[in-house]
């Protein structure tokens, strides 16, 4: 005899909304992806970059204090720089919009764009909890046959996806603007670098969206889990090669690989090049320096191939979703 | 009043190509056990899958609980349970979570779907191996956790595809039980579609015959057996001998099956001329079984008339 009452029973409650359905599915997609290990250590590898980068804003934030200890310690460091400090120091306070908006925007276009590495290599471990498993095991007829349809499903794995990346790189990104500028010396830091976080809240949630469409597509390319992560990995590393040899011979080539592509619309996004020019111009000292960078590299800066990258990666994103539709089916 | 029907399907078809999976199938199913029969690649399994609206339908209408297949699907499987024929599941995860995670699908909240997962794994018998990963279950425990998941949300309906396909027949016995207690007990209608006569004959009241995609035959257990009248097996613990002869003098044809049983044909919608000569011979017969191979001569008639029809 059972030691407990092992009947059927019925239920009366409420359901849930869709949107609740559809939560379930990227919860238990995030929850698959932080399972792994590796995805684990990356995200806290992420994580740890922030904080670095909080460092550095607070330590730029220093230099706007006269009495700073940054100040102090490089003028106990060299006397002859103290000139340059208290010049450079006067300079900033003077023109704090401009000096706290382009110094943060081109550090977190640098961050972001170095971060945005890990988070493809993490998208590229995590394919497999996307589609590829539920493929491989039939499970796309068990969510078929439940209270969702099949634009649910993909909405619900989509959210997983732009959850990893939310995970390794956007949060990463946001929390660091957020605290750096918390320990600025001035409140006044969070309104000068209003655009910065415009800039890195328009080049995350494209990337997000173009990412998430990307993986998902190669996570439905096939039931092995290799070959998904495989096709991800030598997509990545290709483009990563071909790019620079595709600039000496046909440039068009560099739009195959969707990094390049992404890149280009994070410069066009964060425009580092006017920020350069500004430096340039009006920074003393330290402006004659950066002319030093070469025309090309300014040439790189000031004009993304921006047609070019919204191209290729429509090209990509319309082959991911024409294989999405065409492989996830509950038969 | 009659209780509302909870299939109706009219003219349905599906194809594939040039193949007619479903050739116009018109159906008014009312609650209760239901048993889908016929031959592999009938249009079982088909059927099942356009009133769940896992397959697009090619034309007619079709209605689940009183619902429009086409247009309300997911309300629709808000109500209707499902066990696919295939094995399917979440790799990876955990057997009781997985049950957890098909009831969220199905809009219940985490908790009461956790609860309710725990309640229906009791209910189909799986013990500790409930924390165990799908991946390392046995048959037995995938088709236990398949009918888990498709009841865990409370259906009025549960579509069960070969629900005992590839279990010993211990637990076939069991799952069978299971399924027949849902509707007989718990009153959740049951179609299980099988091309296993002795499972359906087991624990099914409504009978739907399926070959090429059309519907032969739609009718009761009870009604189709009453057609097959004229026919008995006798389990005696001895004096078999006697009732052949006894038989044969009545002209009834009588003969020894392998199981020890004596089959005679008696030719009578009832069984009282049968009763008053076992009576005359005072022989006490440990039970009768009435009609006992009416689903299988019934099925395998709809068939030869199916294949010799054009």
């Amino acid at each position: 005899m059972p030691l407990h009452d092992s009947s059927y029973k019925h239920w009366e409650g409420a359901h849930l909304g869709l949107w609740r359905r559809r939560l379930a599915i990227t919860s238990n997609g995030l929850n698959a992806c932080l399972e792994n290990k590796a995805i684990r250590n990356l995200s806290v590898v992420c994580w740890t970059t922030s904080l670095l980068l909080v460092g550095i804003l607070f330590a730029i934030g220093q230099l706007l204090v006269p009495d700073s200890i940054i100040i102090q310690w490089v003028e106990n460091l060299n006397p002859q720089l103290q000139a340059f400090a208290t010049m450079l120091t006067s300079w900033l306070a003077q023109n704090p919009g401009l000096s706290v908006r382009a110094v943060q925007n081109v550090l977190f276009y640098y961050y972001s764009v170095y971060l945005l590495r890990l988070t493809i290599f993490a998208l590229g471990m995590a394919l497999p909890f996307l589609i590829t498993r539920d493929l491989a095991s039939n499970a796309i007829i068990i969510y078929s046959s439940k209270a969702v349809s099949r634009g649910d499903y993909l909405l619900g794995k989509f959210a997983t996806a732009c959850g990893l990346i939310f995970l390794t790189w956007l949060g990463p990104i946001l929390a660091a603007w957020v605290v750096g500028n918390l320990l600025a010396p001035d409140w006044s830091f969070f309104w000068h670098s209003r655009t910065v976080l415009l800039h890195i809240l328009l080049h995350g949630l494209a990337t997000a969206t173009i990412l998430s469409v990307l993986a998902l597509g190669v996570s439905a390319i096939s039931q092995k889990e290799k070959t998904t992560t495989g096709t991800w990995f030598v997509w990545w590393i290709l483009g990563g090669v071909v790019t620079p040899i595709a600039l000496q011979t046909k440039p068009w080539l560099q739009h195959l690989g969707f990094n390049y592509n992404v890149d280009q619309i994070a410069l066009a996004i964060f425009r580092i090049g006017d920020d350069l020019r500004t430096a340039q111009d009006e920074l003393p000292v330290l402006g004659d320096m950066l002319r030093t960078v070469s025309a090309s590299t300014m040439q790189q800066l000031n004009s993304p191939a921006i047609t070019g990258a919204i191209v290729g990666l429509l090209v990509a994103m319309s082959a991911a979703i024409v294989i999405i539709s065409k492989k996830v089916k509950p038969e | 009043m009659p209780p509302p029907l909870v299939i109706e399907t009219q003219a349905l078809r599906k194809h594939f190509g040039s193949q007619h999976a479903l050739d116009g199938v018109d159906l008014r199913v009312a609650p209760g056990a239901i048993g889908l029969l016929g031959p592999n690649g009938a249009g079982k399994s088909t059927l099942m899958k356009c009133l769940l609206q896992l397959q697009p339908i090619t034309s007619g209408s079709a209605k689940l609980l009183g619902r429009e297949v086409g247009t309300e699907g997911r309300e629709i499987r808000k109500r209707v349970g499902y066990t696919p024929e295939l094995d399917c599941h979440i790799p990876g995860m955990v057997g009781c979570e997985y049950v957890t995670y098909c009831a969220q699908l199905c809009g219940l909240p985490f908790q009461t779907a956790r609860q309710r997962a725990h309640e229906m794994l009791d209910f189909v018998g799986m013990g500790q191996e409930r924390y165990r990963k799908i991946d390392t279950y046995s048959t037995g425990m995938k088709q236990r956790l398949k009918l888990a998941q498709a009841i865990v949300h409370d259906p009025e309906i549960v579509f069960l595809d070969e629900p005992t396909n590839g279990l010993d027949p211990k637990g076939q016995a069991q799952i069978l039980e299971l399924v027949h207690s849902l509707w007989k007990t718990y009153g959740i209608t049951v179609v299980v579609s099988s091309h296993l006569l002795h499972d359906v004959d087991r624990i099914c009241e409504q009978i739907i015959i399926v070959a090429r995609g059309k519907v032969l035959v739609h009718d009761s257990l009870q009604n189709l057996k009453a057609r097959k009248r004229g026919a008995a097996e006798v389990v005696l613990a001895d004096r078999h001998e006697e009732l052949r002869s006894a038989c044969s003098r009545q002209s009834w044809p009588c003969e020894m099956l392998p199981n020890g049983h004596l089959r005679v044909e008696h030719n009578a919608d009832s069984l009282n001329p049968l009763l008053e000569l076992l009576h005359s011979l005072q022989l006490a017969p440990l039970e009768i079984i009435p009609s006992p191979n009416a689903l299988e001569e019934t099925f395998l008639q709809a068939l030869d008339l199916s294949n010799a029809a054009p």
